[in-house]
């Protein structure tokens, strides 16, 4: 079966915003049983054969990415202030692009544990924060993670992290080969009595289904997979959506409002081709996966009189309660050549200290990988400390990027009101619409949380017999890529923006999926959980479609 | 820190994300528009011609970039052909934000004339002198700037004019290749598997 194409005067069984790590699947799950949709999305449609091993352009010229020209943002700290625009670097960024951010991540896709959705009830409430528990649990979501590890393909060894939740079903293939971050943060966590394990991620590290295996190349976090063996949805959902012959994927639609009737069911989209023409689809219901950071701001820009402070949004809290997993960053040299520009970016993780655990002081946990990051530019533009940026002594350290790595920590943001996307009242992107504002300050135990996981990973390396360790700085956070929490799930219409299915509390024919479900940050690396909720989400709206229940 | 300002861990942080180029005070979104340069010197034919640089500023714009990453045993900025990138790519694809880099030179090239009347430019003066002058004032957008261009021109693409012979990617070891297959390096050539962990370490 070949595509759908849909007539412009044509009712659709649903619109999907975005065709990303969520989209994707929400997409790939309706039309699979049965349903006609019609995924809008804002970016362009790339094939493997567009990508290229060009960093300048793809890390430092926004190729891929939301542009800080065209879709500008302005951010601040706090309520208080006048939000900047930001004109190097968005404040959150994303892929813009058929398969969104799944193309150029680095794939990590380890689950969420079991603490992760009841942890306000195990360590109770934080002063000044929105820590709730989930709706749903670990057990609940386990078949959609399963579904994740086989129908997306996850590599990994099922059993290998003492710390990972019950699995119903081991991984469809082995992890990726170890490189040599992978074996020097495994000797030296060993050496600490620590339980490092094979990193499960979205890469086939052999041929699965249709496509091939890993090729090592390289150029992965940040760019888009040549080898189509990143398990992104423009290489597994998508292409299966449209299989059925009922999905239309339309990419340069930028979807500008959603419109609601007096009976408030959601009518359609309105949305700009890539010639900015305006454009009315019409649909029986609206899925929105834009994005943690995109969802809240249609969201917002669908407000009318009916609903003055924008959709779905009763609650007042949509755009609210932004996480975006806190990161901290030790760099080490080693004796021998490791090679790091070379395959994946992660081959070996530790969660010893995932738990929250209150003797430390503050709440929060997470776990630490090795790897590279970025590079060659990117390596030598930032990871010299700021005595050895330029002249001989930089020189000799940029010598030595091939006996470099890096351990990058991830871990807990709590949720807090205050963290928040809205839109700004003076800035407009390239259509006319409002920019998107950002208000964002790291609560101080993320703060500590991330110094205090640095500090495990910095004597991880020095154990594993690093020459030379040195620190990045922890400071508050001004860019996130984990967008999360904006239209949060839960059971109550005055504290959450979706119930357990993902509708929306005021609007029955209205969806929201995506990161912006998400309640509590997790430990980073949350596109798993994402797509994990993703495919329960699609189960249950399709069941919802053939009862007549929206 | 502010994103006007983004620091090397925002950098990492990002993982994934691209950084606008203002590192420079400039913006670079024409930057991949350079196709037919890229044809060009993928041939292996960079064009040493001057496009937009004067001679003395060609001169003060290589000088310095050959302090950020100096010759000597081996090659560095000079050799790698940074000041090509940097004239090449304020030529084409970057020329509407030319004359925000050239103004940082010239008021670059003023602040010097005036703290050296007897010099007549940077490039004049010996190694140790350009060194110290430049220790004082890398805390400013233009030095900031100078530095990206120079890694950038370093280890770009040799498509955009700089990394010649890829004499940049040879400084720090970097091979562009599509396949590679274990071991990558030397730590993990005799890496005996994953040992798993006894049922007891499972709590």
């Amino acid at each position: 079966m070949s595509a759908r194409k849909f007539g412009p005067k044509e009712t659709v069984d649903f619109v999907v915003v975005g065709s990303g790590a969520a989209g994707g699947v929400v997409a790939r799950e309706l039309s699979q049983a049965g349903f006609e949709v019609l995924v809008l999305e804002q970016g362009p449609r790339y094939t493997a054969a567009d990508f290229k091993h060009d960093e300048l352009d793809y890390w430092f010229n926004s190729a891929l990415t939301n542009n800080p020209q065209a879709n500008p943002q302005t951010f601040r700290k706090t309520a208080s202030e006048k939000a900047e625009q930001v004109t190097a670097v968005p404040a959150l960024i994303y892929a813009r692009m058929v398969g969104g951010s799944s193309n150029h991540f680095t794939g990590n896709y380890w689950r969420l544990h079991e603490v992760d959705f009841k942890e306000r009830s195990l360590l109770g409430p934080i002063e000044g924060t929105s820590f709730a528990d989930w709706p749903i649990d670990y057990a609940e979501l386990e078949p959609y993670y399963t579904k994740v590890d086989w129908e997306v393909g996850v590599s990994g060894l099922a059993g290998a992290s003492p710390f990972d939740p019950p699995r119903s079903k081991p991984y469809p293939m082995p992890p990726l080969p170890v490189k040599s971050s992978g074996v020097l943060l495994e000797r030296g966590a060993r050496k600490l009595g620590l339980h490092p394990f094979p990193a499960p991620m979205a890469i086939a590290s052999e041929p699965y289904r249709d496509r091939p295996a890993c090729a090592h190349c390289g150029f992965c976090i940040g760019f888009g997979c040549e080898m189509r063996a990143k398990s992104s949805p423009l290489y597994t959902m998508i292409p299966e959506a449209e299989a059925t012959g009922r999905c239309e994927v339309r990419s340069e639609s930028y979807v500008s409002r959603i419109e609601v009737d007096e009976r408030d069911r959601v009518t359609g989209v309105a949305y700009f081709d890539k010639d900015k023409r305006e454009h009315f689809q019409k649909a029986r219901a609206v899925v929105v996966s834009a994005n943690g950071a995109e969802t809240a701001r249609l969201l917002l820009m669908s407000a009318n009189g009916r609903h003055p402070d924008g959709l779905a949004n009763s609650s007042g809290l949509v755009g609210r309660n932004l996480m975006f997993n806190t990161y901290a960053q030790v760099n080490a040299i080693f004796e021998h050549e490791l090679n790091e520009y070379k395959s994946v970016q992660v081959t070996r993780i530790v969660h010893d200290f995932y738990q929250s655990d209150p003797k430390r002081g503050f709440y929060g946990g997470g776990g630490f990988d090795g790897r590279i990051g970025p590079n060659p530019i990117g390596w030598a533009m930032f990871e010299p400390p700021p005595d050895r940026a330029w002249g001989a002594e930089f020189k000799s350290l940029i010598e030595k990027m091939p006996r470099a790595m890096i351990s990058a920590t991830h871990g807990t943001s709590l949720p807090l009101e205050s963290n928040r996307v809205d839109l700004d009242p003076e800035l407009k992107d390239a259509w006319g619409l409002p920019a998107m504002r950002v208000t964002y300050r790291d609560h101080p135990d993320d703060l500590a949380n991330a110094r205090f996981l640095q500090d495990r990973a910095t004597e991880v390396l020095q154990a594993a017999g690093a020459q030379e360790v040195w620190k990045d700085p922890v400071e508050e956070s001004t860019i996130g890529v984990h967008l999360l929490g904006t239209c949060r799930m839960g059971d109550d219409p005055k504290s959450s923006v979706v119930d357990r299915y993902h509708r929306t509390h005021d609007i029955r024919n209205l969806f929201v999926c995506d990161g912006s479900s998400l309640v509590t940050s997790g430990r980073g690396q949350p596109t798993m959980t994402i797509q994990a909720l993703a495919f329960r989400a699609g189960d249950h709206i399709a069941r919802f479609a053939k009862r007549g229940e929206i | 820190m502010r994103n006007n300002d983004t620091t090397r861990r925002d950098f990492q942080r990002a993982s994934g994300g691209a950084l606008g180029a203002a590192w420079l005070g400039i913006q670079w979104s024409d930057l991949a528009a350079a196709a037919e340069h890229a044809h060009e010197a993928a041939a292996g034919t960079i064009d040493h011609q001057f496009k937009v640089l004067t001679p003395a500023q060609a001169r003060d714009v290589a000088a310095i970039a050959a302090q950020i990453v100096p010759s000597g045993d081996t090659p560095g900025a000079r050799e790698a052909g940074v000041v090509y990138f940097i004239d090449h790519v304020s030529a084409g694809i970057y020329a509407r934000n030319a004359p925000e880099f050239l103004a940082g030179l010239t008021a670059f090239q003023q602040e010097f004339a005036k703290s050296h009347p007897g010099s007549d430019q940077f490039a004049d003066l010996d190694a140790a002198a350009q060194l110290a002058y430049l220790k004082s004032v890398e805390k400013t957008p233009f030095f900031g700037g100078m530095r990206f261009l120079t890694v950038a021109g370093l280890l770009a693409l040799p498509s955009y004019g700089g990394n010649e012979n890829k004499l940049g990617w040879k400084m720090v070891g970097f091979v562009d290749r599509h396949v590679w297959s274990p071991p990558f390096g030397y730590y993990d050539q005799d890496y005996p598997g994953f040992e798993p962990y006894p049922k007891a370490a499972r709590s």
